[in-house]
């Protein structure tokens, strides 16, 4: 059972895109930077290598566009930044979310019983 | 931490992960794409590391077998130029082994219908066959050929190479699919 401040992996997999959408929306950022904003946000389990190939994901759907951009340390860095079929996109997976979100609310708001209740006949 | 502070020991640490990436994708994703892809995970191993110092950097992609993976989906040209080595191996290593079959058959049916001091040879296919066998008996010697490089050994590889490369792509493909 994950403890308070851990973050379900599963969970995590499912709405990692649309959280890369939302910090793309705010300013464009590499793939490192993008880990360390998750970081920053306490989504601490999410591990690079999952998020390297979401943003490929997002290029390949049209999602996100990108540029080289030089390096004082090294190899280029590779920026994204959301294009317009991506704003469209995030604006309608937010809906999707906040709907999803109001639909569990009355479920996931009850507190938890103790054991199921016995089925009446 | 700067770029100065990463040893020689942290660049090869990075570069040895960028290579087990490498090697998966080799042959399977398109060499520009390949190049992109591993460009960038070097970018960002760098960066990382320059953070919270290789080892970690490296720790922190997470199975490099998973993040391979996840490339290959990504980018996974039509033709797996791996696997099509690979069954096109195979299939000349089972032409192989079916040509010596053939010899020690050919070989004990001359010996049992009591063929000496003469040559016996045979084709599979006349003038198309993969094997040509050739059984002199002056006593102790006994030869057998197999024409590698016919027309029919070479279609057999090719076919092998071609289907061997695509089938995997193709299947890959129709899963996805299926998943969507």
């Amino acid at each position: 059972m994950p403890e308070d401040g851990v973050h379900d992996s599963q969970l995590l997999k499912g709405v990692l895109s649309l959280a890369l959408m939302r910090l793309l929306a705010d300013r464009e950022s590499y793939g490192y930077e993008l880990v360390t904003r998750l970081h920053d946000l306490g989504l601490t389990e999410v591990q690079d290598g999952s998020v390297y190939p979401a943003l490929g994901r997002l290029e390949r759907d049209g999602h996100v566009t990108s540029r080289l951009v030089a390096s004082t340390s090294g190899a280029a860095r590779k920026y994204y930044r959301l294009s317009t079929t991506g704003y469209a996109a995030l604006a309608h997976i937010e809906r999707a979310w906040q709907s999803l979100v109001r639909a569990l609310e009355p479920i996931l708001s009850k507190p938890v019983p103790a054991k199921p209740e016995e089925a009446l006949p | 931490m700067n770029q100065e502070a990463l040893t020689k020991q942290d660049r090869m640490r990075i570069e040895l992960a960028v290579k087990k990436i490498s090697w998966t994708l080799d042959g399977r994703v398109p060499r520009a794409r390949k190049r992109q892809v591993l460009n960038e995970l070097r970018s960002n191993l760098t960066e990382a590391a320059q953070h919270v110092g290789a080892e970690q950097a490296v720790h922190q992609l997470g199975d490099l077998k998973a993040l391979s993976n996840s490339y290959l989906e990504l980018y996974r040209s039509p033709f797996d130029l791996r696997a099509g080595a690979f069954w096109a191996f195979i299939a000349y290593a089972a032409i192989q082994l079916l040509g010596l079959a053939l010899f020690f058959a050919f070989r004990a049916g001359a010996v049992a219908g009591g063929a000496h001091g003469a040559s016996y040879s045979f084709e599979i296919w006349p003038g198309f066959g993969p094997f040509a066998g050739k059984v002199s008996q002056g006593g102790s010697t006994n030869t057998f050929e197999v024409l590698f490089g016919s027309p029919a050994h070479l279609l057999i590889v090719a076919l092998a190479f071609a289907i061997g490369s695509t089938y995997r792509g193709l299947r890959a493909r129709r899963r996805t699919q299926t998943s969507r």
